[in-house]
């Protein structure tokens, strides 16, 4: 299975990743390099198969319904890049990009 | 030629916690913007989600109530998306491993009659911020106070075959979610919001036909609208020879349209795994049975009670039955040893309406069964009880007191009502000589004179007897 | 300098002052400058934590287990007091409103948190060469690498500015830079360190780790971070570390050499080196015994996907709405922003990671890798639980690394090179079991190091036993 430059560019749009047109031939090629290296997990051997992983306790434990302080030192407006009236802020959205 | 319509709707329910679903902040609608925020929830570097037990108390009781099957091991799920008001760049769902499945809501359908639409899934999720368009020039504002908010989402299955049927589904969940303590059901606040999936199809068919997905209806009344504008659309689209894209549509309540909203092309691709950060939601099954037995008598299940045990009329039952509080509140009224039908109606034509106003009951339940009492006993009549009820809204006394104090109380005794009987027929001999003439229907006229009479007081299912007795 | 538990006694029983502690450090770091370890650090912040610790009454300061210690940490552990970028140009200039739970822990016991150290941008990376602030620079040798992601906390400990510092671990971040720079490093088991504000790379895999001058160092550092915490949910519920008394008689131990472990192209200086540990451990009276991790070789491609499946959810937040620096794009709109921000803020690696990542969940793929990965995620655990539980086998004893530090620029174009960097050390991760690598010699003047592995929440003992390894193995002499 071969990474195609499509496949670069229909990922970088899900992941929202600029690709400077440059960069996109050797990327085309590293990410067909690093693809093509962890395929190599189609070897397991058949026979050999079990439920996913998972990592850490085997079960939740559950936080207790109640308010507690932020435990914030500094507010929004000392990190946010654009802070307006208590308001975080963006460029408008169109009210056609609406939602999700 | 006629065509089907098929409706499946998805509803987002916030539920009833004190704090958000991962994090301490409070779960709290109306607060100044970005003041209930802490590093979980705005998604800053190396902040964690913990749940909230209490979210999934509540998801696990709307799950009961609508019948599902609750999974003793469920898994919270990344849906990866980019939008400014969806802080870590993804949402904390479940995807594959859902809380419950398979449940079900039992609808009077106008068309069918009563029938019961399948519930897919009920999944738990954290509710996204806000954005808001209209605060800032030229900018959208982003409020995260609502980010976090713990939500149920019940999917129901493609079952709802009409835009009336659809607000039937919407109005009997409601229902039950704020029955069981859920939800407060406010649509204006967005604790209930409502994305329906609509496609058409000529009856008989048994493939679904291409859906459209219409969001933004901000009522069940906007629901019913919005998917007959919708149907209307698809109807009109095929008929002309077009086929119906997979698309969303926005709803304008203002305009009555829907227009379709820009989509992008990997919008779709969600990408769901399961979250690294949370290990599976594992229930026992005793705690399952006991959210189970825990579960309050739901509104359909009351409705019957109040018609085969208190023989309510099946109006009467509905309606007391649709509110559990005043459901509770009637019950209260009859546990006082009223009879039902008198109590129902004074709980459906006096009390509801002062609830419905005030969203409480000014009138305890002791003291409206005393009122009850008093008037189907004769101790004041109709009329008289309706304007003690009034009076007990303003005062403490009871229902007797204030009939004294006013003077409502019936008089049947036989002494007072002759008196009055005889002064009625002593300035009225001319009708009195008509009467004897054979016109017995001026009964009524001496009946009405020893009311004005006595100014009211004089028990009118007495004064017959009296009456008669002096005709003779 | 001292160790540990020295200055900890020293400054906790009044005999000196923290203030004469930071001014040390201060020293340090500015002589080590050049090896650009360090991203931040400031005399101010050293000389306010050392005053409030001065000022604490005699009984207090005593009962303050680290009371005086300096301590590095990576920078991708959030600090309200010093920023926090992971070397990333994404976060230059953040400071975050909370500090992280280890921090909250190491200021709780009387450590001066005494800078923030340079690693590969967001800890992606085997050699420091991918951070956005210049690579660091290896203590004995300059044109090497530290080893990485934690190379800067590495070479920190290792060039004698700090007697323990704090990295972290997703598929070998402090073993492996232990390794290259001649320190100890402690992978614990996942859960055992909370990770609330340790920046997320692969969730699953990672866990904050330690780096020590000696195995104490490390340990008694291990025991003050450990610990439940209710703001993790995959903090194991388990009180902290309660360390072992150090050993000198390994009798009754059975160590496993997995043969996967020992491949016929080892450098062979490492196995040297090798050879030296297992024979000091049978003179100490432990058995040695040959053993099988049957799925070993599946275990980079494993990680390779699990970690960058994480990675790419776990990057997103990074998005210039709420924090961090913020690029318009040519368009002018909010994805405009995102793509602009995102790709200018992160370096060509972690790019690549969130392009991999993003490719293997993405819709037709999920299966054929990530679902995969995870299955035989299980396999390589199984692997390692069946030669504890069923084998008798203690402990494993393998390379931490199959070579010593490389030359800078030698693997940074070929990102698949530096990936087997980790082949040694990424399965320990993927089964969430504690290793640890220690020195065990020099070849060609450059640190080897010998790695332990145990089953879970082992560590105590796997200390004791690293100890009495520490006690008989001679960590500066040449292995031949």
């Amino acid at each position: 299975m071969s990474i195609r430059r499509e496949d670069v560019l229909h990922v970088a749009r899900l992941a929202e990743l600029e690709v400077a047109e440059e960069d996109l031939p050797r990327l085309v090629e590293q990410m067909g390099r690093i693809v093509e290296f962890v395929a190599q997990l189609d070897e397991v051997p058949a026979g050999d198969s079990a439920p996913p992983f998972v990592a850490g306790p085997a079960q939740l434990t559950l936080r207790p319904d109640a308010v507690v302080p932020s435990g914030l030192v500094r507010q929004p407006a000392a990190f946010a890049p654009e802070f307006t009236k208590g308001f975080f802020s963006v460029p408008r959205l169109g009210a056609m990009a609406e939602g999700e | 030629m006629s065509w089907e319509t098929v409706v499946g709707l998805e509803v987002h329910v916030q539920l009833l916690t004190r704090s958000k679903m991962f994090c301490g902040c409070a779960n709290r609608f109306g607060d100044p913007p970005n003041t209930l925020i802490c590093p979980v929830c705005l998604g800053l570097p190396g902040a964690l989600p913990v749940p909230n037990a209490e979210a999934l108390r509540l998801a696990t009781r709307a799950a009961l109530a609508l019948g599902c099957t609750v999974h003793p091991t469920s898994v919270f799920a990344r849906k990866n998306y980019f939008y400014p008001d969806l802080p870590k760049g993804y949402q904390i769902s479940q995807f594959d491993q859902p809380l419950a499945t398979g449940g079900g809501v039992t609808i009077e359908s106008p068309e069918r009659g009563r029938i019961t639409i399948g519930v897919t899934r009920l999944h738990v999720e954290e509710d996204a911020g806000k954005s808001l368009h209209d605060r800032l020039p030229g900018r959208t504002a982003i409020d995260l106070n609502r980010a976090g908010t713990p939500l149920a989402e019940i999917v129901s299955e493609p079952e709802i075959r009409s835009p009336a049927e659809a607000r039937a589904y919407l109005t009997v969940l409601k229902q039950l979610l704020m029955y069981c303590e859920i939800s407060d059901g406010n649509m204006e606040e967005g604790s209930l919001r409502v994305d329906a999936n609509i496609s058409i199809r000529r009856p008989g068919e048994t493939q679904l036909g291409t859906k459209t997905e219409v969001k933004n209806m901000n009522s069940f009344a906007n629901v019913e609208r919005a998917l007959i504008v919708e149907r209307d659309r698809q109807i009109r689209v095929v008929e002309s020879g077009e086929r119906v894209h997979q698309v969303t549509m926005l709803f304008n309540a203002a305009s009555g349209e829907v227009r379709p909203m820009r989509s992008k092309e990997e919008s779709h691709d969600y990408r769901y795994f399961p979250d690294p950060d949370l290990p599976p939601l594992v229930l026992s099954r005793l705690w399952i049975e006991q959210q189970h037995a825990a579960l309050p008598e739901l509104p359909a299940a009351r409705q019957d009670r109040f018609m085969s045990v208190l023989g309510l009329p099946p109006y009467d039952a509905g309606v007391l039955a649709a509110d559990r509080t005043v459901a509770d509140y009637f019950e209260a009224v009859v546990g006082r040893g009223v009879e039902p039908k008198a109590a129902s109606n004074w709980v459906i034509n006096d009390a509801i309406r002062a609830f419905n106003e005030t969203s409480r009951f000014p009138v305890s339940p002791e003291r409206l069964a005393a009122l009850v009492v008093l008037v189907k006993d004769g101790t004041v009549s109709n009329q008289a009880g309706k304007r003690i009820f009034a009076e007990l809204d303003q005062s403490d006394e009871t229902p007797s007191g204030i009939a004294e104090r006013l003077g409502l109380v019936q008089v049947g005794d036989a002494d007072a009502l002759g008196a009055w009987v005889d002064d009625v027929l002593a300035a009225s001999p001319k009708e009195l000589e008509r009467y004897r003439g054979g016109e017995t229907k001026l009964i009524g006229f001496f009946t009405g004179q020893v009311m004005k009479k006595s100014g009211g007081k004089a028990d009118p299912k007495k004064i017959g007897a009296v009456l008669a007795a002096k005709l003779k | 300098m001292s160790g540990v538990g020295t200055i900890a006694e020293s400054v906790g029983s009044g005999r000196s002052t923290a203030a004469s502690v930071a001014h040390d450090v201060a020293a340090r770091l500015t002589e080590a400058a050049s090896l650009n370890a360090t991203l931040h650090w400031s005399a101010a912040v050293l000389d306010q934590q050392a005053a409030a610790l001065d000022g604490l009454s005699p009984a207090e300061r005593t009962t303050r287990p680290l009371a005086g210690v300096p301590i590095a940490l990576k920078d991708n552990m959030v600090t309200t007091d010093q920023p926090t970028t992971c070397a990333s140009k994404i976060l230059e200039g953040y400071v975050s409103p909370y500090d992280a739970t280890v921090v909250t822990r190491l200021r709780a016991a009387g450590a001066i948190l005494a800078s923030k150290t340079n690693l590969d941008e967001f800890a992606m990376g085997s050699s420091t060469e991918h951070s956005a602030f210049g690579r660091v620079h290896h203590p004995l040798d300059a044109s090497r690498v530290p080893g990485g992601s934690s190379g800067g906390s590495a070479a920190l400990v290792a060039a004698g500015v700090v007697p323990a510092a704090l990295g972290s671990e997703t598929g070998g971040s402090v073993r492996q830079p232990a390794s290259f720079c001649g320190v100890v490093g402690v992978k614990p088991t996942y859960g055992r360190v909370s990770r609330y504000g340790l920046v997320a790379f692969g969730s699953s895999l990672d866990q904050i780790s330690v780096f020590g001058k000696t195995v104490d160092d490390a340990a008694r550092v291990l025991a003050v971070i450990s610990g439940h915490d209710t703001r993790d949910a995959t903090s194991a519920p388990l009180p902290p570390l309660v360390l072992d008394a150090p050993r000198r008689n390994l009798t009754g131990f059975t160590f496993g050499r997995p043969r996967e472990y020992f491949p016929a192209d080892l450098h062979a200086g490492v196995r040297a080196g090798l050879d030296r540990t297992a024979q000091a451990l049978q003179d100490l009276g432990a058995t040695i015994k040959d053993v099988s991790l049957p799925h070993a070789r599946f275990a980079v491609p494993t990680y390779y996907i699990v970690a960058p499946a994480e990675a790419a959810a776990n990057l997103a937040r990074f998005d210039g709405v709420r924090y961090g620096p913020r690029h318009l794009g040519a368009s002018g709109d909010v994805q405009g922003l995102y793509r602009a921000t995102r790709g200018q803020g992160f370096g060509a690696e972690v790019r690549r990671r969130i392009l991999i990542g993003t490719y293997v969940l993405s819709s037709g793929y999920y299966d054929a890798y990530y679902r995969k990965a995870q299955q035989t995620r299980a396999l390589l655990a199984e692997d390692f639980r069946k030669v504890f539980e069923e084998e008798g086998v203690d402990f494993l004893l393998t390379p931490t690394t199959p070579t010593p530090a490389f030359k800078a620029g030698e693997k940074v174009e070929d990102p698949v090179a530096m990936y087997l960097a980790d082949i040694f050390t990424c399965a320990i991760n993927l089964a969430a079991i504690p290793a640890l690598s220690l020195p065990v010699g020099r070849s060609e003047g450059l640190p080897v190091g010998a790695q332990l592995v145990g089953p879970m929440f082992s560590e105590a003992r796997m200390l004791s036993v690293a100890s009495a390894i520490e006690g008989v193995v001679d960590a500066v002499g040449e292995v031949r």
